[in-house]
């Protein structure tokens, strides 16, 4: 469950303040696949980020399971991400110099892993990319990166997905695949919160909204 | 996946960054380690050479004449032979090397020569040191060059001197000096042929610089005073030349070192840091990712501040055999009289192994915490 009370986030420039977000309630349900739409500069992932703890706002609460995730400290909020939320993004993200299985297992955090390898492997398998588990993110297609990002996300079995984009640099084709590992999470228990241009996913969404100017439309 | 997994996959990534990270701190570990093992060389050497120039010190009766005495070279004022004892008993003193000597002119075989008589060299008792000047034995003597020319003299001859016998042990080489008319024999001996037992006119000594160490303090009104309270009939004479010149040099090296070495250090730590910042920026992304999937600021800062460690102990061991090589390679040819003395000194690895990743970690310090507090939020956002 993720819920919003009078959020704002405004960025100060040079030029004055920039209001992303403006007064944003919202009430997201455990297990509902949500998608946000709106133009660029609307606050879709200033919003998306305010949810997934990374971006305090200048005012209002976020409430995520139950924890009100910008009252508690740094670390605990860290925590939190760790344990409750997984990130997909357009630009994958993906550490360069770590193979694919070791991506993967970054969201595992530092530490000893041998139990979370095995399901690495088992998921990596799952998103087609057995025969990639070695190969460095240079050496893979857009499509499969974006596929690792994924597995990455849902290593721990996080009760939120945070998606920004995940298929704005791909073809159709690998779009269609993201969408569908997105809805599977969604599937299997997970709250999916997407940030799309794109309509592939509308007809599995629950709930689409509308942002224009950093407020919700409908 | 551990921190060390991760720290070591990024250096083989980034190899240029580390690379030159791991030469800052190589040249900088192996310049000390080549300046210190040759150090001590290089301190001997110096000892060695400024001992070489001569005593620096002449104590004297406080009663002598000082017209007289710059006139004739020696004082006519003798002193007790016990007084070099005294002042060799006190551990503490600025004095080293003492020499009693009686000396005076006399006409031997017809020509006026100095006759003078040296007690085997003492140092205090806490300062074991090699001995400055020849030690002669009893019933030999040491004839100035023009002497032993003119009188066509040479080793092992015996010769008469006031009616006792003397072998030549040394027929001296040209001094350029009095020295060319000097017969030196054992103190003992000078003063039963002088009648002048126990009694010297002069005591000769090096200023030890070991326990002068306050710039501040005159060298030679410390002397004066130490010497005032052991022997107050005597007097201290500084040959300025000699030891402003040891003075100068000691103070140059001091110098030389208290400037290269917090500059190598401090051009070391910005060379590194500007390069963990460097790194810093390229894995901007790659941190916020970290954030993203709830590593904390200590995992990050920890990441950078481990790669430094990393670096800093495989640049000791690097630094250390290079600048222990380079020491042994190059060291002798420089050090040539104590080029004995350089050998690897184990002690210089361990320094090594604690200063090198301590400075990598300070100069790394900012940069990681730069990293840590980043802003996850602007850097995903970067295309």
């Amino acid at each position: 469950m993720v819920r919003l009370e009078r959020v704002s986030k405004i960025y100060p420039t040079k030029y004055g303040d920039v209001k992303a977000l403006d007064k944003v309630s919202l009430h997201i349900k455990e297990r509902e696949l949500v998608v946000i739409r709106g133009p660029s500069g609307s606050g879709k992932t200033t919003l998306l980020f305010s949810i997934g703890g990374m971006l305090r706002p200048t005012e209002g609460q976020v409430i995520a399971n139950n924890s009100n995730i910008y009252a508690i400290s740094k670390r605990e909020r860290a925590m939190f991400r760790a344990k409750n939320i997984g990130f997909v993004f357009q630009l994958f993200h993906l550490v360069p110099y770590l193979n694919i299985i070791e991506n993967v297992l970054l969201s595992a955090g530092v530490g000893k892993d041998k139990y979370r390898r095995q399901a690495a492997k088992e998921l990596l398998k799952r998103l087609n990319l057995e025969d990639r588990i070695y190969h460095k993110p240079s050496e893979l297609s857009a499509g499969e990166k974006q596929r690792t990002a994924i597995a990455r996300a849902m290593l721990k079995h996080p009760s939120i997905i945070l998606a920004d984009e995940p298929t704005g640099n791909l073809d159709p084709e690998n779009s269609e695949e993201i969408i569908r590992h997105l809805v599977e999470c969604h599937s299997s228990g997970g709250t999916v919160i997407i940030v799309t241009h794109g309509k592939a996913v509308d007809s599995y969404a629950d709930r689409i909204i509308h942002l224009e100017k950093g407020r919700i439309e409908n | 996946m551990t921190s060390f997994y991760l720290i070591l996959k990024e250096m083989l990534q980034r190899k240029l960054n580390f690379l030159l990270s791991l030469l800052a701190i190589v040249t900088a570990t192996a310049l000390f380690v080549s300046f210190f093992t040759a150090g001590e060389a290089s301190k001997n050497e110096t000892i060695r050479l400024m001992r070489d120039i001569g005593f620096n010190l002449r104590i004297i009766s406080k009663k002598t004449d000082m017209e007289k005495f710059w006139e004739t070279g020696f004082s006519d004022e003798t002193m007790p032979e016990s007084h070099v004892y005294d002042l060799a008993s006190h551990g503490s003193l600025s004095y080293a090397h003492l020499t009693a000597i009686l000396q005076k002119k006399v006409i031997w075989r017809g020509r006026e020569v100095i006759l003078t008589g040296i007690a085997p060299e003492i140092s205090p008792q806490v300062k074991q040191k090699s001995p400055m000047i020849f030690s002669i034995e009893q019933g030999y003597v040491y004839i100035g060059f023009e002497i032993a020319r003119n009188l066509g003299l040479k080793n092992s001859e015996v010769i008469d001197i006031f009616g006792k016998p003397f072998t030549i042990a040394h027929a001296l080489l040209e001094s350029g000096s009095e020295d060319d008319i000097r017969i030196y024999a054992h103190l003992h001996d000078v003063q039963g042929l002088l009648n002048m037992e126990y009694k010297v006119n002069e005591i000769k000594a090096l200023q030890c610089l070991c326990i002068v160490n306050n710039k501040n303090t005159n060298s030679l009104t410390l002397l004066r005073e130490q010497l005032a309270r052991v022997l107050p009939d005597a007097k201290v004479i500084m040959i300025q030349s000699i030891a402003s010149a040891r003075e100068k040099q000691r103070l140059m090296a001091e110098k030389y070192f208290g400037f290269i070495i917090p500059f190598v250090v401090a051009v070391c730590m910005a060379w590194i840091g500007i390069l963990a910042l460097m790194n810093v920026r390229e894995r901007r992304q790659e941190i916020g990712i970290m954030r993203a999937l709830g590593y904390g600021s200590v995992k990050i800062a920890s990441l950078f501040l481990g790669k430094a460690v990393a670096v800093g102990l495989i640049g000791a061991a690097l630094g250390f055999s290079i600048g222990t090589g380079l020491a042994l390679k190059f060291g002798p040819d420089i050090f040539k009289v104590t080029a004995n003395m350089i050998t690897p000194k184990i002690e210089l690895f361990y320094w090594a192994l604690v200063a090198s990743p301590a400075i990598c970690a300070l100069s790394v310090f900012i940069p990681a915490m730069i990293a840590a507090t980043q802003d996850p939020a602007l850097t995903l956002r970067e295309e």
